[in-house]
């Protein structure tokens, strides 16, 4: 047989794209996959949302409810945002992930609290040099260098469709960060609410720069710094992320403001970059480089931040905001805040610069009245455009399988925002508290046209589903458990001021019960707090005690009661990370919540006080008052659903059966309500 | 470990001292040199570069046809071919030919008297020497082409580094003013200059700005100018497509700097310069500024041209790769040794 002049190249060739096709299908199915898209709205609130609909204002979610795609949807207990996205991730209860408050106490500690889903392990290793810490980690020192890790337990449930081959894209999911690792590859996620700013803080820290502030001055949120004018030219100082290896060696980045002799303009130079801005208005994205400084025979090292700029100001006094120092997704360096890591690379080419910390609407710098109520709007609006920017990358970039997009808007607005009510705003006239409102209604009629973008897009071949985790209440009364639990002789002594800070201290040794976090209320239990005075044996009893008090409190500003319902851990959660759970959880009713000095254990005189703060409107109170929704384009069958019936209801499109963790069932498939969350 | 430490940190030390030591060295030599260089070159420059950006004109008008990359491939193959030719002339072949002899020989020399260590040591010797003559030999023909080729680059520079503004595009003009004339008699621009600088924030009622940009079509300024600094800058946007001459009244003078407004590439000249040799030498598509102005310059923050091949920056590697590469492969056809 003659063969044709170079037919061996061609076999060879023909080998080698069928060999690469077998490798490349190695643990990913190349099979098309059921389209699920999930969008979730953080704090949609099912009252507004129906009484929105019945007067035909949101056309989208509207289409659903009539074709039966529609629920109340059952919320964690507690219910806030950490805890009920760690119930819409793993399936289960609090018991099963362990974050059952924003804030956790460290029993070991006594009651030294922390952030519940993530932890940064400080490490003692390292070679001590120059007034420096440097960790060896490499053979034979093998030194820890610090770092961070998700605490909140459980496996996610698109763990589940990554083994089986199922593509996953997750954009900003709360309480996922650091994001855990693929095993399959399947998995890109884009950690949310917990990833920290370069400071490390939770919310972020802003810095605000006024002629009229006198030395540094840090706030709840943020920092305040002088700003002095020499002939129109003054220099400020940036904070940015702390040198853990030379505690001692702050990373500052020196700026220069001009401001112009009469008008209202100003211009910033900073690391060889000008930006030029006129009163109220913001710069675009900023990349910063923070020089952390070695032992000098070391090179120093670098991490890129980026800010933005806020001219607040500029006669006759001039005020500059600059937004938390994010992480730079186009340089993150040893930041892991996506999954894979280049994942967040990927983004920022497509997309530039955005915000990578978890909270991003700053909410504290409108609390902190650094912000006006219309700053805060424009820069929440800043947000959001960034998200639906983000929204559109994500579906441009969607082929099929899981995909899932959290709004954060819906919540971070709402609680500044939010007031359904006559009664007298805490810091508004009723005028803005109504115009202010408005931009909730508003925000939620965006949100329906995103919706109906998703459906037409992808009506006809995805099952859609829109989800919350709770709704919204006013936020009018504070009440300060642990003063509450003073005047009642659980707290000692009478007079103590605090748990943590401000003297006089608690006595531990004659405290038998604390509050802290937004919902929780501890038995200072021998054994296990290490002060503890309270046997096992008393427990019961003494809990029954408390929460029988509490129940039959009532407010003497209006004889209303307080607290609707007081759940025990034992009694509503299950799982392996009960014992981390608080021993009681207080769900208040609407308008009523745990006070702003309960939450780090702060003890004030009066147990039921006037919420003072921009901050109008909250969810942490009884689950059974505050439930969230869902939405899809197939009929929502479940009797009573809740949150942690979505994982299973997911896996369940894709033919995965749910883990034994999972407690609850399919959306889409006539069943009993689950078990938790149904108090 | 307290002995290492201390040993570690006054080494570090004594590196960042020497470090230090050698920067201010070089730097003293340089100002030196520029000393010397500045009086010569400057107006040398000032009668070159226009010649050069007319030359440059013609040449990109008849490669306006082609793309962006090509005209860029063979303009790169031509100085190539230019180097070559210009090299072969300018340096002296027979003596580099001997000493790329040597270096041969004497590489051969070491690789066949491994063992023997009084000719390795000789052969050592000769090599380098060999190598340092070569190098001399080189230096010449470098020199004699330094200043062509950098008035060539510079030309390419205007085409490839920036693109022009586009209609809406928001950017910076920054204007740099001469410090050292902030107390010069020189009339009431001087004074004007002082007050952007000095002037407290009270009384302002009566306060000038010293500089004023006149508007044209091709520009809409949003804010400024800011004084400060020593130097104004204006916020803009682009205005409608075309090649403009943007009007600066600094006191009794008018200054004027070019804008392009536009798609595509197009001759951009981002700065333009005052009579400093070396500044005139990276932006010669504008005559430099007049004397005794107050202005040393004007800058105009156009975008980098975007692409990995012949945009910003990527340009001047794509050039020297393909001329080198030109040069290497054509050196046998015009029998040039180096």
């Amino acid at each position: 047989m003659k063969h044709l002049p170079g037919s061996k190249h061609v076999l060879c060739l023909i080998a080698a794209v069928a060999l690469g096709a077998v490798l490349s299908s190695c643990g990913k199915d190349s099979g098309d996959h059921l389209d699920v898209i999930a969008l979730g709205f953080d704090g949609v609130d099912p009252r507004l949302c129906e009484r929105l609909m019945d007067a035909g204002e949101l056309p989208n979610l509207n289409k659903m409810r009539i074709s039966g795609g529609y629920s109340v949807l059952g919320t964690s207990t507690p219910p806030q945002s950490p805890v009920a996205w760690s119930n819409f991730i793993t399936g289960g209860d609090p018991g099963g992930h362990g974050v059952y408050d924003f804030i956790h106490r460290d029993p070991s500690r006594q009651c030294m609290p922390y952030y519940s889903a993530a932890r940064t392990i400080d490490s003692d290793e390292g070679w001590e040099v120059d007034g420096c810490r440097i960790p060896l980690t490499f053979w034979p020192f093998n030194h820890v260098a610090p770092h961070t890790i998700l605490s909140r337990g459980g496996t996610p449930f698109w763990d589940y469709l990554d083994e089986v081959g199922v593509p996953v894209w997750v954009y900003d999911i709360p309480a996922h960060y650091p994001p855990s690792i693929s095993r399959r590859g399947n998995v890109r996620c884009l950690a949310g609410m917990g990833a920290p700013d370069l400071m490390g803080g939770l919310g972020g820290t802003y810095q605000f720069f006024s002629e009229d502030v006198f030395g540094v001055r840090k706030e709840a949120g943020g920092m305040r710094r002088p700003l002095e004018f020499s002939r129109h030219a003054a220099t400020g100082t940036l904070s940015g992320p702390a040198n853990t290896y030379c505690p001692d060696r702050e990373a500052l980045i020196e700026f220069t403001v001009y401001r112009h002799p009469k008008e209202p303009a100003a211009r910033i130079e900073i690391q060889g970059q000008t930006i030029v801005l006129a009163e109220g208005e913001w710069s675009s994205w900023t990349k910063l480089d923070f020089e952390l400084e070695m032992p000098q025979f070391m090179p120093n090292s670098h991490v890129s931040g980026i800010c933005r700029f806020y001219l607040q100001q500029v006669h006759p006094t001039t005020r500059l905001y600059v937004t938390p120092i994010n992480i730079d997704p186009s340089d993150p360096g040893g930041q892991k805040i996506t999954e894979p890591p280049e994942f967040i690379t990927n983004l920022a080419d497509s997309l530039g610069l955005f915000y990578t910390t978890g909270f991003q609407e700053d909410h504290k710098a409108l609390s902190n009245r650094v912000f006006t109520d219309e700053d805060y709007r424009e820069q929440a609006d800043q947000v959001l455009q960034e998200r639906l920017r983000l929204l559109d990358y994500a579906l441009d970039h969607y082929e099929d399988g899981f995909l899932f997009f959290y709004f954060s808007s819906t919540d971070l607005q709402a609680h500044m925002f939010w007031w359904d009510s006559d009664e007298k705003h805490p810091v508004r006239s009723p005028e803005d508290a109504r115009k202010y409102n408005q931009v909730i209604i508003d925000l939620y009629k965006r949100m329906d046209g995103v919706v109906g973008d998703v459906v037409d897009r992808y009506g006809d071949e995805a099952v859609i589903l829109v989800l919350s985790d709770h709704g919204f209440s006013n936020f009018r009364w504070q009440f300060n458990v642990n003063t509450w639990l003073r005047d009642n002789g659980y707290l000692q002594p009478p007079n103590c001021r605090s748990l943590l800070s401000s003297r006089p201290l608690v006595d531990w040794s004659r405290t038998r019960a604390y509050g802290l976090g937004l919902n929780g209320l501890y038995v200072n239990l021998h054994g296990r707090e290490r002060e503890g005075i309270v046997y096992p044996g008393e427990r019961d009893a003494l809990l029954d005690e408390i929460s029988e008090k509490l129940l039959a409190l009532r407010d003497p500003g209006n004889g209303r009661p307080v607290i609707a319902k007081v759940y025990r851990a034992e009694e509503v959660y299950s799982g392996e990370y009960v014992e981390k759970a608080p021993d009681l959880l207080i769900g208040y009713y609407r308008d009523y919540r745990a006070s702003w000095a309960t939450t780090l254990g702060d003890i004030t005189d009066e147990v039921i006080s006037d919420n003072d703060s921009a901050w109008s409107a909250d969810h942490c109170i009884a689950t059974f008052e505050v439930p969230g929704v869902i939405f899809s384009n197939r009929p929502v069958v479940r009797v009573d659903p809740s949150l942690v019936d979505l994982a299973p209801t997911i896996l369940g499109l894709y033919g995965v059966p749910p883990s034994e963790t999972m407690t609850g069932g399919s959306l889409f498939v006539p069943g009993a309500p689950s078990a938790v969350s149904r108090p | 470990m307290d002995t290492v430490n201390s040993l570690l940190i006054h080494g570090a030390n004594a590196l960042l001292w020497l470090w230090d030591a050698i920067g201010s060295l070089l730097g003293r030599l340089w100002s030196a040199l520029d000393a010397i260089l500045d009086p010569i070159l400057s107006p040398v420059l000032a009668v070159l570069n226009p010649a050069c950006t007319v030359v440059g004109d013609v040449v990109y008008a008849v490669l306006s046809p082609v793309p962006v990359w090509f005209g860029l491939t063979v303009l790169s193959l031509l100085a190539g071919v230019v180097m070559l030719v210009a090299f072969r002339y300018v340096s002296n072949q027979e003596a580099i030919g001997r000493a790329k002899d040597d270096i041969k020989a004497n590489l051969l020399t070491l690789k066949l008297y491994k063992d023997d260590l009084r000719v390795m040591f000789h052969a050592q010797g000769r090599l380098l020497w060999a190598i340092l003559r070569l190098q001399r030999y080189m230096l010449t023909p470098v020199l004699v082409m330094l200043l062509p080729m950098l008035l060539g680059l510079a030309q390419m520079g205007t085409r490839y580094q920036w693109r022009p503004l586009h209609s809406g595009e928001r950017t910076l003009i920054r204007m740099k003013l001469d410090e050292s004339l902030e107390f010069a008699e020189n009339g009431r621009f001087a004074a004007d200059m002082r007050y952007a600088e000095d002037t407290t924030y009270t009384p302002v009622a009566d306060a000038k700005p010293g500089v004023t940009l006149e508007g044209c079509a091709g520009l809409i300024v949003e804010v400024g100018p800011i004084p400060g600094g020593g130097e104004m800058v204006w916020r803009v946007r682009g205005g409608e497509p075309g090649r403009y001459q943007l009007r600066f009244h600094a006191g009794d003078d008018v200054i004027e700097k070019e804008l392009v407004v536009g798609e595509g590439l197009r001759r951009v000249s981002a700065t333009r310069v005052g009579s400093d040799w070396t500044t005139q030498l990276l932006h010669p598509a504008e005559r430099r500024l007049p004397d005794r102005t107050g202005v040393e310059s004007i800058e105009i923050v156009y975008p980098g041209v975007d692409s990995r091949v012949y945009g910003a920056n990527w340009w001047v590697l794509s050039f020297f790769v393909i001329s080198m590469a030109a040069a290497l492969i054509l050196k046998p056809v015009f029998r040039v040794r180096f």
